[in-house]
């Protein structure tokens, strides 16, 4: 009865759950424009998934996987899955894990599927990421049960906690689910001890799960965006892809059932009030008052549906530098990011890009 | 679903939420708590105390309250100014035994008396004034010392003369018409209580010493920096405080004609409690003399019903002192959160339900299909203009438009690289217009409307209209003139978009989308300025039709164009023209080919059609987000559209990136091009119309003119 009533009050007064605080961007956060002003960028269509190989990069580009020398230069054709490519993996030995569909296809180096591995006969469908073990099993986070990969939107606005994390056993292909009803999980690494780094995406922050998939730690919270891939740092630490930014419009529109359930059934999703890959390409996109223009001008600070972030953890989650493109910049969407030659290899999904920062260029 | 939207709109239709925040942002408004309490503290006692409404105990009660408000606004007075008087008590314990003492012993005529005891006690006043105001001691230590020395004065007075005073009977009919008549059955000392209180109320608000009063209370040091009389007028707040206990001593000794030790005892601190329960900021600067009577009431009334419950005699004191408490609590909290509280309730959205947007896709095959025509703008006069709302030409190609620095800035033709300021005029100029004699009109957002003559002088054309009768907030003056057109009979129609919000978050009225504004007509030749339409939604382009009986005017926030006729048989009656807008409509002007041009400062958003549906959730967006996190209106993009006068869009010229010339508030046709401004721009833009008149121009389309000057 007190908990209802204090909700109520919480309601009116917009305190406690309903009041909508964003964190700011600040410290290792504070915005700078190295990841818009990067000098090298290919485009690719919806660029996404960058892997490390022995032999370089693999990125996915809609149902093509490019592979990149990791020093520059062009990237070639490497293999066409058919499918848009939802999430990607590289074992020790070079074997790609490749979600696709409702499929994961196990392949060697040599671009063969390799027969002798097998994900089982269920089909894999909402692959948001995945993540070989040291003891070559295959991790596989499925972003949510309820919703396709394409209606991640409506998975947010809904509340969706209906994502997952899965161990596969690629010897035998036998799968258990390692834990269940998580905010649209969207990025997995694993740890020297066997531990799994999850990031949850609608709940803005990054897990620690053991080896059996009990949480054990929420090692990073209250993020300023909703992250995607986590892949390893070259200093121990991880790069985390924020892939859009929150904003207190959304925070506030998430509050509002009445309003979230006649946009949603009204409006066509790429207008929505919700995070978006890429935003400012129709003025039928909803605007803020931050975001008029003045003289001509768009405020590097003004509130946007879509931003583009990367940023470094220590080992311990420390955040220790990072790299921005800002409101109405291109390089949007950052869904994955790897470290590779002394660059920074990053996917614009939203900018339609891959986009390399040499490390050397610091960030704060 | 549909009955539930039936029911919000009749409820936004019928409970005027707006009310609410204008109520809030009167001054008045701050006597609403002290008010209240009164009305509790009237019922309760009447309801405990038997008689209490009847005829004597009104008289009585009357006749006490008319020394004890005087006292009351003796201490509000010196509130006011930022400081306190404790030597009120013994200043009219010293009142009240000199009335006497002239009276009976001395035998002065009544004439006399009340004056000189007057002056007398506004000597006291005049010494805490001289000691708090000249020689800057703190206001609660001198008061305290002379709320100590006078009562001594007294008490030595009272030893000896006391005798002599109680055995000797002063007789006059005048005397007793002030202890014990009255005027039209109202007691004297209630009469007096009255005519100072007007006087107090027209001086403290209306007139300049009030307002210094005010001033120097609520910031001494401002009011000093700009070359207030601080000393001066402090030391006169003391001085008046001084003779208003004068007074109320000598209607107290009217009254009950008797001298004793007791009399004025703890009266500083009923005086206190009453001003501070009436709302009267302890720290100065905010006070009223309704709102020391307003305490004077509530304070009486409870001294007085304590004492007739017959309650043990600490408790009459306690009362007090719990009252005073709670009072200075309200005070504070009011005072720190009134502002609050009013930003947080002012954004009142209304429901509001656009009809579906006609198509602006690309391949939709009409007239507001997308393209890219205004792509190759010309720029002029860039970084050089910020926010030239309206432009205009005149018959020699001068382009003339309004900054946000209150200029009018005036290019030379024929290629426009040069300005130069044509005269400043101060606040945000928006829409522009000429008159029959060339001179230039101009709407101010801030202002009101001007007119620049031909020598550049800048007159004032008028800044105000009629108040409508139910407004709470003084609607009469101009907040935001917006845009006007001139009739062939020379009446000036121009429009205000808004009149709950000011110039700079004009943008903020599309999230009430109420209908906040209005078309004003003014009448040079009788110099009358009238409301002609209110409750229009945004009201914001002008243009008198080319038949010159109607004036079409844009709503921006319902994306519609309406006509208002002005003479001939329909006079003042209005017709929509156009309507489903994709966007909010800003200045409309004439065409060449008997069109009109209609610009189209920003689009429609999907998501914000579906929250204007819902005001409740603009309401808590309003109260729970940052301002620049509001959900706006996109105005980063706008077209410009052209149609006739039934209704139908001809054509549209868009720029789809929107980088050359990012917003579009207003154009001009003038001899085959098109000049575009922008509120938000720092630029003009004008682009070359195909197959037009070549010589057409918007002043001889109003005024004539020689027909072809310029053979094209």
């Amino acid at each position: 009865m007190s908990a209802m009533l204090r909700d109520l009050a919480d309601r009116f007064l917009g305190r406690g759950q309903a009041a909508v605080t964003v964190p700011a961007l600040d410290g290792a956060l504070k915005p700078n424009n190295l990841l818009e002003e990067a000098p090298i960028g290919f485009p690719a269509a919806s660029a996404d998934n960058l892997a490390v190989t022995e032999t370089g990069l693999i990125y996915s580009s809609e149902g093509t996987l490019y592979r990149q020398g990791s020093c520059g230069g062009p990237a070639s054709a490497w293999k066409h899955v058919g499918e848009p490519v939802s999430a990607l993996a590289v074992s020790a030995n070079d074997v790609v894990a490749i979600a696709a569909g409702s499929r994961i296809l196990l392949i060697g180096p040599d671009g063969n599927e390799r027969a002798e591995l097998s994900v089982g006969s269920q089909p894999w469908a909402g692959v948001t990421a995945l993540c070989f073990a040291a003891d070559g099993s295959l991790l596989v986070a499925i972003g949510s049960a309820r919703n396709g990969l394409d209606e991640w939107q409506r998975d947010l606005l809904d509340g969706g906690c209906s994502g997952s994390l899965w161990r596969i056993d690629l010897a035998n292909g036998r799968s258990h689910q390692l834990a269940g009803k998580l905010h649209y999980p969207n990025g997995i690494a694993v740890e020297q001890d066997g531990g799994i780094i999850v990031s949850e995406a609608w709940q803005k922050r990054v897990l620690r799960l053991s080896e059996t998939g009990k949480v054990i730690a929420q090692v990073v919270e209250d993020l300023p965006g909703y992250p995607a891939r986590i892949s390893p740092s070259g200093r121990g630490g991880y790069w985390l892809s924020v892939f859009a930014p929150r904003s207190q419009l959304i925070e506030f529109v998430l509050r509002e059932p009445a309003y979230r359930k006649a946009m949603m059934a009204e409006v066509d999703k790429e207008f929505w009030i919700a995070p978006a890959l890429r935003s400012g390409y129709s003025f039928r996109e909803p605007m803020q008052g931050g975001a008029l223009k003045q003289m001509g001008i768009l405020k590097p600070w003004a509130p946007t549906r879509s931003y583009g972030l990367v940023v470094e953890f220590n080992r311990d989650f420390v955040p220790v530098r990072s790299f921005h493109s800002r409101a109405g910049g291109r390089r949007h969407g950052i869904t994955s990011a790897v470290e590779a030659g002394g660059k920074l290899w990053v996917t614009s999904k939203g900018g339609g890009e891959v986009v390399a920062i040499p490390l050397a260029a610091g960030g704060n | 679903m549909a009955s539930a939207s039936t029911l919000t709109k009749l409820r936004y239709r019928f409970v005027p939420d707006h009310v609410i925040g204008e109520i809030l942002s009167k001054k008045w408004i701050d006597n609403a708590i002290p008010l209240l309490v009164l009305v509790c503290v009237v019922a309760v006692f009447g309801m405990l105390i038997p008689n209490f409404f009847s005829g004597s105990n009104l008289s009585i009660t009357s006749r006490q309250l008319g020394e004890f408000a005087l006292i009351c606004i003796a201490m509000m007075t010196v509130i006011l100014v930022g400081g306190i008087d404790l030597s009120v008590g013994s200043n009219f314990a010293l009142g009240n035994f000199m009335t006497l003492a002239l009276l009976n012993l001395a035998d002065w005529p009544v004439a006399a008396a009340v004056p000189t005891v007057v002056l007398i006690c506004g000597s006291v006043g005049l010494l805490n004034g001289v000691l708090i105001g000249y020689l800057r001691l703190r206001a609660f230590l001198t008061t305290l010392v002379t709320l100590i020395i006078v009562r001594a004065v007294v008490d030595m007075l009272l030893l000896q003369y006391v005798q002599a005073m109680s055995t000797s009977f002063y007789q006059s009919d005048i005397w007793d018409l002030i202890g014990l008549g009255g005027l039209f059955g109202i007691p004297f000392s209630f009469c007096v209580l009255i005519v100072v209180a007007i006087i107090g109320h027209v001086l403290l608000t209306r007139s300049r010493p009030g307002w210094r009063l005010m001033a120097i209370g609520g910031s001494r040091r401002s009011a000093h920096n700009i070359g207030l009389p601080v000393r001066s007028t402090v030391c006169a707040a003391y001085t008046i405080s001084g003779m208003l206990c004068g007074l109320a001593g000598v209607l107290y000794a009217a009254r009950l004609s008797g001298a004793g030790s007791d009399t004025g005892i703890g009266m500083e601190i009923s005086a206190l409690t009453a001003a501070v329960l009436g709302g009267n900021s302890l720290g100065g600067g905010r006070g009223s003399i309704v709102k020391a009577l307003i305490g004077a009431i509530i304070v009486l009334i409870m001294t007085n019903g304590v004492l007739r419950l017959g309650l043990n005699s600490g408790s009459g004191p306690m009362v007090l002192g719990l009252t005073l408490v709670f009072a200075v609590f309200i005070d504070v909290r009011w005072l720190k959160n009134r502002d609050k509280l009013l930003n947080k309730v002012y954004v009142s959205p209304t429901y509001i339900e656009l009809p579906e947007p006609v198509s602006t896709a690309a391949g939709a095959g009409n007239a507001l299909a997308l393209n890219d025509r205004l792509r190759d703008v010309e720029i002029i006069g860039l970084a050089a203009v910020e926010s030239p709302e309206d432009v205009i030409l005149d018959e020699d190609d001068y382009l003339y438009c309004g900054t946000r620095h209150g200029d009018i800035v005036r290019f030379a033709p024929p290629d426009y690289t040069s300005h130069e300021v044509y005269a400043h005029i101060g606040g945000s100029p928006l829409g522009m217009g000429w008159d029959k004699d060339r001179n230039l009109l101009v709407c101010v957002g801030g202002m009101g409307l001007y007119k620049i003559d031909r020598d550049r002088k800048v007159v004032k054309v008028t800044d105000e209209t009629n108040r409508s009768t139910l407004s709470v907030v003084d609607d009469s003056r101009l907040r935001l003139a917006d845009d006007l057109d001139i009739a062939p009979d020379g009446r000036i129609f121009f429009s205000e978009a808004t009149i709950r919000y000011e110039m700079h978050d004009w943008p903020v009225d599309a999230l009430e989308s109420r209908g906040n504004g209005r078309i004003i007509c003014h009448d040079p030749k009788t110099g009358k300025t009238h409301t002609a339409l209110r409750n229009l939604i945004f009201p914001n382009g002008i243009c008198t039709s080319q038949d010159g009986q109607s004036i079409l005017f844009a709503e921006s926030w319902a994306c519609r164009v309406s006509r208002l006729y002005i003479s001939g048989p329909k006079a003042g009656q209005v017709e929509r023209v156009l309507d489903r807008l994709p966007g909010y409509p800003d200045n409309i002007n004439r065409a060449s080919d008997g069109t009109y041009w209609c610009a189209i400062m920003g689009m429609r958003s999907p998501a914000l059609d579906v929250a204007l549906r819902m005001p409740s959730f603009r309401r808590r967006m309003a109260r729970r987000i940052a301002p620049d996190q509001w959900l706006y209106p996109n105005l980063n993009i706008g077209c410009v559209i052209r149609f006739n006068d039934r209704g139908e869009v001809l054509e549209s010229l868009w720029d789809q990136g929107a980088e050359n010339h990012p917003m579009i508030t207003s154009m001009r046709e003038h001899k085959g091009y098109l000049y575009l401004g922008g509120i938000t721009n720092n630029r003009i833009g004008r682009i070359r119309l195909d197959g037009r008149d070549k010589t057409w121009s918007s002043f001889r389309s109003y005024w004539g003119g020689p027909n072809v000057r310029h053979a094209s």
